[in-house]
């Protein structure tokens, strides 16, 4: 779609948060509901609807492409998200693993495709896909993704870590490139692509500033790769990455990727980062929803307070700005409420200063 | 002393290969294997979380270097264990149940190990009982719980209490840590401490055992 839409929705000052998930738990068996796609379509467009937004953001389970990638190894779904590779891949298990061909996809698969289809057609809704990204893949098909990285970057490329670590990035990025592409044809029109390990976390600063080109290695390349393959599919990208990062990867991010959105952690001071950012991509987020669980450490109080900061950086810098959450929202059983109550005062609250 | 340094720069540095060649010279050159603990890998890493600390190395040298640390610690471990030595604090650490996120639970261990206590790693996914069963067949001086969601943070509280129902709770400090867990968090579930990181997790254990 033209980059407008998506400044357009930022200039009549939507607010909205990614909270499917607190949708879907208002269900009598939201469990049932993540793996039946007719249901999830619905709570998937509720949420939409009651925020009044037309992107309709499915959950952000970044489960399902290492789910559906260990499938073609024969892997059960409950038991890939403890299944780490420990040894370099054979070139039989290298070419299963890489194809273009998809399995026929676990449960949340299909039900996230089958609510694609269905809202594809519903008025004024934008359907929106969900992948995790392929460095983000990448280091949950390792035990020690950090390690193998750091030993990359030390120029370590005859250990059989680093070898893993890049083969773990060529079957992560074809297993995502094969979810993106399902989801484009079940009608995706952008598709948030999240990067939270793409960060300094997993990727040293030191090690940049030694010159080493891991990021570029292993985030930007299979990131622009999948880029192109969005662009020339008509499918807008919305990159995700809530990660603790450098401003040389939020200006690479914002100017080399050239998201339509980008939505970043509550580390970041948007408002500072706005210089860094192409005026032509919508900042989103970024309130800091992972501790709206609590009431001492994120009191009501607070959350206006930042709101108001917020909002008034954004009006100072003038950049175009979606107001939301730092990641998904999720639904925490014991504190629903308080999370509820805060994610409204998020969404309607006034600025009554400036920084 | 020069190949003690060795083995200093080479943990600092997070050059495993070199940790244990430094470490091998320096016992075939007759160095005992509690001074190598003592008065090279703990300041080792002792000036590796300084390092963290003042933001000059990130998580990925943190781990670099305990790498290091464990490639001279297994050509050690076998001559302490020979010579009926043992490190003086033993730790328990895990994720909690229903929680799958290991890595910063593995920094953390790894911090510790590198800063001479005995790490005994329950692993991810780690049940309330889990937990409780080890404190009472391992008797560890300090607990550490390591949560990366919201949602299972709970598990945390549940295994305070299971350790307070087993009449473990004060046998054991109790550490938490995680994305979402702070402080208030920790004081309001009865653990002892809290730290952010993992070079604070060093200093709070060492922190909690000098109280003690």
């Amino acid at each position: 779609m033209d980059r407008r839409f998506y400044l357009d929705l930022a200039a009549r000052g939507l607010r909205m948060p990614v909270g499917t998930d607190l949708v879907m738990h208002e269900e009598s068996e939201p469990e049932q509901v993540r793996n039946d796609g007719a249901a999830l379509g619905r709570v998937i467009e509720r949420a939409a609807r009651r925020w009044g937004t037309p992107l309709a953001i499915p959950l952000m389970d970044l489960r399902l492409e290492k789910i559906d990638l260990l499938s073609l190894l024969g892997v059960s779904a409950t038991g890939a998200e403890a299944y780490h590779f420990t040894q370099p891949l054979d070139a039989a298990a290298l070419e299963t693993l890489c194809g273009d061909e998809n399995g026929p996809g676990c449960p949340g698969t299909r039900a996230r495709d089958t609510a694609l289809d269905l809202n594809r057609s519903k008025d004024g809704l934008v359907p929106v896909g969900m992948a995790i990204g392929p460095f983000s893949l990448t280091t949950r098909l390792m035990a020690d993704p950090i390690t193998a990285a750091a030993m990359a970057g030390s120029g370590m490329d005859d250990a059989l870590e680093v070898e893993l670590l890049w083969q773990c990035l060529r079957i992560a990025e074809a297993a995502v490139l094969r979810s993106v592409r399902s989801q484009i044809s079940h009608g995706a029109r952008a598709i948030m692509i999240c990067e939270p390990t793409a960060c300094t976390a997993f990727i040293s600063p030191r090690q940049l500033r030694a010159g080493a080109n891991l990021f570029e290695r292993l985030v930007m390349e299979p990131n622009l790769r999948l880029k192109a393959a969005l662009e020339e599919a008509g499918c807008d990208l919305i990159f995700h990455d809530c990660g603790e990062l450098i401003d040389p990867m939020v200006e690479a991010f914002a100017n080399r990727l050239h998201p339509v959105i980008l939505s970043l952690g509550s580390s970041r001071r948007l408002w500072e980062d706005a210089r860094l950012v192409p005026r032509d991509v919508v900042l989103y987020g970024n309130l800091p929803t992972k501790l709206f669980y609590s009431d001492s450490v994120m009191p009501v109080e607070e959350v206006v307070r930042r709101t108001g900061e917020l909002i008034a950086g954004m009006r100072q810098c003038g950049h175009p700005h979606i107001l939301g959450s730092e990641c998904d929202v999720l639904f925490v059983p014991q504190a629903a409420e308080a999370i509820r109550k805060k994610v409204d005062v998020m969404l309607s609250c006034v600025p009554a200063h400036s920084v | 002393m020069s190949l003690r340094s060795d083995l200093y720069d080479a943990i600092l540095n997070g050059d495993a290969k070199k940790a244990h060649a430094a470490t091998e010279a320096a016992l075939a050159a007759g160095d005992v294997p509690m001074d190598l603990i003592q008065e090279s890998m703990v300041p080792a890493m002792d000036e590796v979380g300084r390092l963290f600390e003042c933001e000059e190395y990130f998580v990925p040298e943190l781990l670099l270097s305990g790498r290091a640390m464990k490639s001279a610690m297994g050509l050690l471990k076998p001559l302490l264990s020979a010579a009926g030595q043992k490190m003086a604090v033993r730790v328990i650490i895990g994720t909690v149940k229903g929680d799958l996120h290991d890595i910063g639970k593995n920094i953390v261990s790894s911090m510790l190990e590198g800063s001479g206590f005995e790490v005994i790693d329950l692993g991810a996914d780690v049940s309330p009982e889990m937990f409780v069963a080890a404190v009472e067949e391992r008797k560890p001086q300090v607990v550490c719980m390591s949560a990366l969601l919201t949602v299972t943070m709970p598990a945390m509280k549940l295994t305070i209490d299971a350790l307070k129902t087993a009449g473990l709770r004060t046998q054991v400090k109790v550490l938490i840590g995680g994305a979402p867990v702070t402080m208030q968090y920790a004081k309001e579930i009865g653990a002892d401490g809290y730290s952010e990181n993992a070079s604070g997790a060093v200093g709070m254990v060492k922190q909690l055992l000098a109280a003690a």
